[in-house]
């Protein structure tokens, strides 16, 4: 998707509220990228929840894209449709030019290894330790010693400021230092493609803004592309290289993040800048 | 008006139906990914079967000593009586607690204490998000889950079973020692209606509950949704679904097994 495209899809959601998508301008400003995952006019409901409404959105390859949007909007719905835990109704999620849905078990098996998630709550085993969370994507999908394994567990241990817990089990840690684990296990593999669901939710500030650094480390060096789901704007602001503003299940607007940040989108200025007044209410 | 009604009706009609579905869909990928090889799940086969014989054998020791000295012991007992025949106490013995008590409190000590372990346990695993990291991790939950409890839960449940019937046969004889009998006629009843056909029959049906069970309690828990909340409901739920499956598997097996083999409906 390199040229400009207009609005999102005429579709009508049968709600009768036309004016429900007046901000989403659904603009998407080239980037310098290509592609690494697409999302095509999809659609997804959970009962009468119509969640993702012909949501049309690209993550470039080779850089950390950032997703943000109110609570409750489909962020985490979206993860997990590109790593395949949910089909979508209707339309496409294609990664490295494969359609997902339309994957056999054994080929979502093999896409599934290029990928390191970290799923909103940590999603740590409770019945293993720390360290052999971790360490589990290696022991499963590599064929390494228990050397070099207690090597790559430790060194990633060590940079997120757990270095010497590992023995603890997932149900003795605090909520950050379950998050942080996640993070560590998401990036033994040095996966082509991340994504982080919140991993600055839970954290001090000082933690947050070390994590920030530590992705932006971790992506220098491996590469690939880096998706990163948060709330917090200032940590779009210091490591958002593209961003994605999702609401009511589409892009109001996505592009290259210096650009994003000078949008002239009102619901784009009010998520941006964190105010009170625009046309985003609790509803 | 009759819309609404009609509605209201259909939505949880066809909400247990397509549960129903899903459970036999479960059961097939269950047996599948038993037989084809990987066979990863060995380790966890032997825990689940330890877990369950641990936490079991007690309640069902209590249950089928206490239930088959009360009902076919004492309340029997009480009606032979009337005839002066307490002799053919072991005859119902056969009838009662082999071919129905011990496999039905067998399969409902599983299903209270083990089954609902299971439900809580990947209910909560479900709800912190683990399967779907499992899942990402290239582990096939219902390979490395369900088979081995599906697995482990049949061969516990059948070999439950004979100690149910055992414990079950002590608790008649309580019963005859304490109306003052003699316990050669017991015994000489019970052997002459007990068959093959009945313990193979009694073992083979709860083997089979043990399959219904697992499978039952594994799927309520891989479905749990909406927080700690959610776990409850999907235990409780399981718990009932459980039961029921199991009448309604009893009633169809015995029907079945007495229409294939009359010579077990001839009392001695
Ligand atoms: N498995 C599911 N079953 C039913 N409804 C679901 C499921 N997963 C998500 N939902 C619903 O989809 C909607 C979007 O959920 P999602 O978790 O994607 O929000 P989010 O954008 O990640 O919000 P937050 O920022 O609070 O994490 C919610 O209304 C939620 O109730
Ligand atoms: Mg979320």
């Amino acid at each position: 998707m390199a040229e400009e495209q207009p609005g999102g899809s005429p579709r009508a959601d049968g709600d009768g509220r036309g004016d429900e998508f007046e901000f989403h301008t659904g603009t998407i400003r080239p980037s310098r990228e290509p592609d690494a995952i697409e999302f095509i006019e999809v659609h997804k409901s959970f009962g009468r929840n119509h969640v993702l409404r012909g949501l049309n959105m690209a993550l470039p390859e080779n850089s950390i894209s950032m997703i943000i949007g109110p609570s409750g909007t489909g962020k985490s719905v979206c993860i997990k449709h590109i790593v395949g835990l949910l089909y979508p109704d209707e339309g496409d999620v294609i990664v490295h030019g494969k359609s997902i849905p339309s994957l056999s078990d054994a080929e979502l098996f093999e896409a599934r290894k290029k990928f390191g998630v970290l799923f909103q709550d940590g999603a740590l085993f409770g019945s293993l330790t720390l360290w052999d969370n971790i360490a589990f994507p290696l022991r499963q999908h590599t064929e390494k010693s228990e050397e070099e394994i207690a090597e790559i567990v430790n060194r990633r241990m060590r940079e997120v400021g757990l270095g010497g817990e590992g023995a603890k089990m997932p149900n003795e840690l605090s909520g950050g230092m379950r998050k942080r684990a996640g993070f560590a296990r998401s990036l033994v593999l040095d996966p082509e493609i991340v994504l982080f669901d919140e991993p600055d939710s839970g954290l001090d500030p000082v933690r947050t803004a070390l994590l920030c650094e530590l992705i932006k480390e971790v992506h220098a060096e491996n590469g690939g592309c880096y998706v990163v789901i948060t709330h917090d704007i200032l940590s779009a602001r210091r490591v958002g290289q593209h961003i994605s503003v999702l609401w009511k299940g589409r892009i109001v607007e996505s592009g290259p993040a210096d650009e994003l940040f000078e949008s002239e989108n009102p619901f784009v200025r009010q998520f941006l800048s964190g105010a009170s007044a625009g046309p985003l209410g609790m509803e | 008006m009759v819309r609404t009604a009609a509605e209201r009706a259909f939505i949880p009609a066809r909400h247990v139906l397509e549960e129903f579905g899903d459970m036999m869909i479960l059961t097939a990928r269950t047996i599948w990914s038993a037989l084809r090889p990987p066979y990863p799940y060995g380790g966890e086969l032997v825990s689940q079967f330890l877990f369950a014989l641990r936490l079991c054998w007690f309640p069902l020791l209590v249950s089928t000593v206490c239930l088959c000295y009360a009902a076919p012991g004492l309340q029997a007992a009480n009606f032979l009586t009337l005839f002066g025949a307490l002799d053919r106490l072991g005859g119902f013995f056969v009838l009662g607690a082999i071919r129905e008590i011990g496999p039905n409190v067998t399969a409902i000590v599983l299903a209270g204490v083990a089954g609902t372990a299971i439900t809580a346990d990947l209910g909560a695993r479900k709800i912190r998000e683990e399967l779907d990291a499992l899942q990402v991790l290239g582990v096939d939950p219902v390979k490395n889950l369900v088979v081995p409890r599906f697995l482990a839960l049949m061969v516990v449940t059948g070999l439950f079973d004979i100690y149910a019937l055992l414990f079950g046969i002590f608790g008649g004889i309580l019963a005859e020692l304490v109306n003052g009998q003699p316990l050669g006629p017991f015994w000489a009843t019970l052997f002459a209606n007990a068959s093959t056909t009945d313990l193979w029959g009694s073992v083979l049906k709860t083997t089979i509950y043990g399959a219904i069970i697992a499978i039952v309690c594994c799927y309520k828990g891989m479905s749990a949704s909406g927080g700690a909340e959610g776990v409850g409901r999907a235990v409780n739920e399981a718990v009932v679904l459980a039961f029921t499956a199991i009448f309604a598997f009893d009633y169809v097996f015995t029907q079945t097994l007495l229409a294939t083999h009359p010579a077990i409906l001839v009392i001695k």
